[in-house]
């Protein structure tokens, strides 16, 4: 694996996105983003609305494909790849805890689904007693009494205990990056404090390369070895480390602020030239 | 007698149209109206090859065949050249009454003195019992009505557990969740436009294949005769979930064909009570209408009260 000559799990060099290019509209989404993740990193990503963060996520998981860049994962090319081949070296979970997860069939028949990710699904039985055996053993993990419901439609649950689902799905067959898209954004705080828990614990006992994106400081400041700022489509900037560990909540808070004036000082610069020189 | 006998066969018969669409509407949402053209491809394949002396049961198995290419093309108008669901159905469903002339060379075919699964089962059922006819409870039916019958019952069975087994698989669970959660399923490795084209093509065969059994037993094969196919497979498969409620896939299943048989006895009373059979695509177009907007309209009614 590319792990072990040091190379990183995810490459990502000058990659661009625009949204309605050439109207009045346009969004310059992502502008030559440059982005290198090495193998177990847990990268947190943070940015205003807008600024291209669940873009990128979007790029990688290959939703849309980028309009120039390339994107290296676990050593492969996947910028041409369609979504669901990516899917293959990807796990994922939406900010939506209705969207990871199919609504009419159980908690049992969900799971046997991801636990085929990326592999080929023939005319073998989904659920055979083995996998069963399996399923229970590691939902009951999540202390969440699901076990004894493998057969219940998992729509009948709470969006809390389908987003557990959903994290344990994306992570049945260990994925090479992990993608989590603000994925307690909708949550209750009490479900939201138990999925992070439990992100946290998966990604830390599987050494799972993750990027998260997430609009609170709190989780920020707390989670993950680097830490990523977008603005405007870029990165701006990059705290890893010991830096990572030192950065509070407010010192968060204080970057935006910042990044906000730089935008300001900018807006006015141009005016001030463009009164002086035209 | 002759007449609930008659009901029952030909409700079983559609109980694969209603399978057929029950696998498009119920689990992809998709409105195949390619129906209204695949039971008349069935019907004139089978047809055509029974006509040329070929066996019944390869006749079958053919038109079985041509469905699954005629629910293909429907899939791949769809997911490939990313045409709207209802027109690519409408599409394929125009372009196959065309072709099922050119099969047929004509609209309509006899098929009283060729060689059909109808005429095999009766003597199967002749040589097993060796009576042209038995009463039951005063009436008398004769083993031609019986055989068939059974037969059908035994085709459907078959079927119905074929397609509960295979919804159980990872092919068929993976097709289900597609109908229900498509980014889910894309974010799991799955591709989408595959499951669609796959399902549909199941659809369409299911529907030839009743096609091809309705017009064994009815004796002729007609190019008409796929007109209003798709109401009729909703109001099955509405009935259906109405009998058995909505949840596992096996009840639904289950419904679908109860559905089904159930219409063609209500039908079969009603014109019995003097109904003009004109009227029968009407009736079974506003009975579906009904379906489809009772529930919301009582639901608002309860809420206003």
């Amino acid at each position: 694996m590319t792990s072990d000559n040091g190379s990183p799990m995810l490459a990502i060099r000058r990659l661009s996105m625009t949204f309605s290019a050439a109207t009045a509209n346009e969004v310059k989404a992502l502008q030559q983003v440059d982005l290198s993740v090495d193998p177990g990193a847990f990268v947190i990503v943070i940015g205003t609305n807008g600024s291209g963060k669940s873009t990128l996520l979007n790029a990688v998981a290959g939703t849309f494909s980028a309009d120039s860049g390339t994107i290296v994962l676990a050593g492969r090319e996947v910028g041409g790849w369609p979504e669901h081949r990516r899917a293959a070296l990807i796990g994922r979970v939406f900010q939506n805890p209705f969207s990871g997860t199919a609504p009419a069939l159980s908690i049992g028949e969900n799971i046997a689904l991801a636990a085929r990710r990326g592999s080929a699904r023939g005319l073998a039985r989904a659920l055979p007693g083995n996998l069963r055996r399996t399923i229970s053993e590691r939902v009951r993990v999540l202390g969440m009494g699901l076990e004894e419901r493998l057969d219940n439609p998992i729509g009948s649950l709470s969006g809390g205990q389908r987003q557990a689902l959903t994290l344990l799905m994306a992570t049945w067959i260990k994925p090479k990056l992990l993608l989590l898209d603000e994925h307690t954004a909708a949550l209750d705080p009490k479900s939201a404090d138990q999925i992070i828990r439990l992100s946290d614990r998966l990604i830390r006992q599987e050494r799972l390369t993750t990027i998260m994106v997430t609009h609170s400081m709190q989780q920020a400041a707390n989670l993950g070895d680097r830490l990523i700022m977008m603005d405007q489509g870029r990165i701006v900037y990059d705290f890893s480390g010991a830096e990572k560990r030192r950065l509070r909540a407010n010192d968060l808070l204080e970057r935006f602020e910042e990044v906000r004036r730089i935008n300001q000082l900018d807006r006015s610069a141009a005016d001030m030239l463009r009164r002086t020189y035209i | 007698m002759t007449l609930l006998l008659g009901a029952l066969t030909i409700g079983l018969i559609l109980s694969l149209l209603a399978l057929g669409v029950f696998i498009s509407f119920r689990i992809f949402h998709f409105p195949d109206i390619t129906a209204d053209g695949s039971l008349p491809l069935g019907a004139a394949t089978a047809a055509v090859l029974l006509v040329g002396g070929a066996s019944p049961i390869l006749a079958t198995a053919a038109a079985f065949g041509a469905g699954l290419a005629a629910g293909a093309v429907t899939g791949i108008l769809h997911t490939k050249f990313r045409i709207n669901n209802l027109l690519a159905g409408i599409l394929v469903m125009t372009a196959l009454y065309s072709i099922n002339l050119r099969i047929m060379g004509r609209s309509n075919i006899p098929l009283l003195s060729a060689d059909s699964l109808s005429a095999r089962a009766e003597q199967i059922g002749l040589c097993a019992v060796s009576t042209a006819g038995f009463d039951v409870a005063g009436w008398t039916i004769s083993m031609r009505d019986a055989s068939s019958l059974l037969g059908v019952f035994i085709v459907v069975a078959i079927v119905g557990l074929a397609l509960y087994a295979f919804f159980r698989t990872n092919l068929g669970t993976a097709m289900r969740a597609t109908g229900d959660n498509d980014q889910m399923v894309r974010a799991l490795g799955i591709n989408v436009g595959s499951m669609i084209i796959l399902g549909l093509s199941l659809s369409n065969g299911l529907i030839a294949l009743s096609g091809a059994l309705l017009a064994q037993y009815q004796g002729f094969a007609d190019v008409q005769m796929g007109i209003g196919m798709i109401v009729l497979g909703l109001a099955s498969v509405i009935i259906g979930e109405a009998l058995v409620g909505v949840r596992s896939v096996g009840l639904l299943i289950t419904g679908a064909v109860m559905g089904s048989v159930l219409f063609r006895l209500l039908v079969a009373i009603a014109l019995r009570a003097g109904l003009n059979p004109t009227d029968l695509k009407l009736i079974t177009a506003v009975f579906v209408f009904a379906a489809l907007v009772l529930p919301a309209f009582l639901k608002r009614l309860r809420g206003r009260a």
